[in-house]
């Protein structure tokens, strides 16, 4: 499932795939696909991005 | 062991010993690394297991290949064969996955050292072909190793660039 609320908190600081990707240490291509659910972060960068992008882990990876 | 051998397990120690040497100066110098993420890991992971069973595969087959047409190359040759189709297709799952360089790796320059290292491997196997000794009575030498080795890291740069080529160029339309 795409993780729109990631890419929408990471659109709202005007930041790229690749600025977001320098600032947790990952590839841009690992943070494409986040985005788009390719690929379930283990709790350690879900919580860097969360940092990152200044919201709480229930904000950008809770589902209902 | 006579002299023939004992000057060839010479020379194949000492190229060993000068491409370790050389690979660790290129680490040293930031050129390759080692450093990945943790898709990368997860993926390079997935990537090592299809080469662990290609290259079992691959030597079982060269083990029947020997004694269904006998000998048709040196041992040297047929282990080499088998590591070289092991590492293509760890290195093509890596590519396919974004998984092959890692996060301080510069792409240009690690292509360009393949680009090199696979025209020196060729080069020495057209030389070996044109002076007679890349077989001998029938039977592909030790000095096959060089072209196979040549054509693996020509492969695994083609799929590079190819898969770099037909990447969306905007990042969002991935």
């Amino acid at each position: 499932m795409k993780n729109l609320r990631m890419k929408a908190a990471r659109a709202a600081l005007d930041l790229s795939q690749q600025q977001l990707a320098d600032a947790v240490g990952v590839s841009r291509q690992t943070i494409n696909a986040i985005e788009k659910g390719d690929y379930n972060p283990t709790i350690k960068l879900c919580a860097a991005i969360c940092r990152a992008l200044g919201k709480t882990l229930d904000e950008l990876f809770w589902e209902e | 062991m006579d002299l023939h051998h004992a000057g060839v397990f010479v020379g194949l120690a000492a190229g060993l010993l000068a491409g370790l040497a050389f690979i660790m100066s290129l680490f040293k110098k930031k050129v390759l690394d080692m450093h990945f993420d943790e898709r990368q890991e997860r993926a390079r992971g997935k990537a090592f297991q299809y080469g662990f069973f290609t290259l079992l595969i691959a030597a079982y087959a060269y083990g029947i290949s020997d004694v269904l047409l006998g000998r048709w190359c040196d041992v040297l040759t047929g282990v080499t064969l088998c590591i070289a189709l092991a590492l293509c297709v760890f290195a093509v799952t890596c590519i396919l996955k974004d998984a092959y360089l890692s996060l301080r790796e510069k792409p240009r320059t690690v292509m360009t050292f393949f680009a090199l290292l696979s025209a020196v491997n060729l080069g020495l196997g057209v030389m070996y072909h044109i002076s007679p000794g890349l077989t001998e009575n029938g039977v592909l030498t030790f000095r096959a190793v060089n072209p196979i080795i040549g054509a693996a890291v020509l492969v695994i740069l083609i799929v590079y660039i190819v898969n770099y080529l037909l990447r969306p160029r905007d990042e969002e339309a991935e």
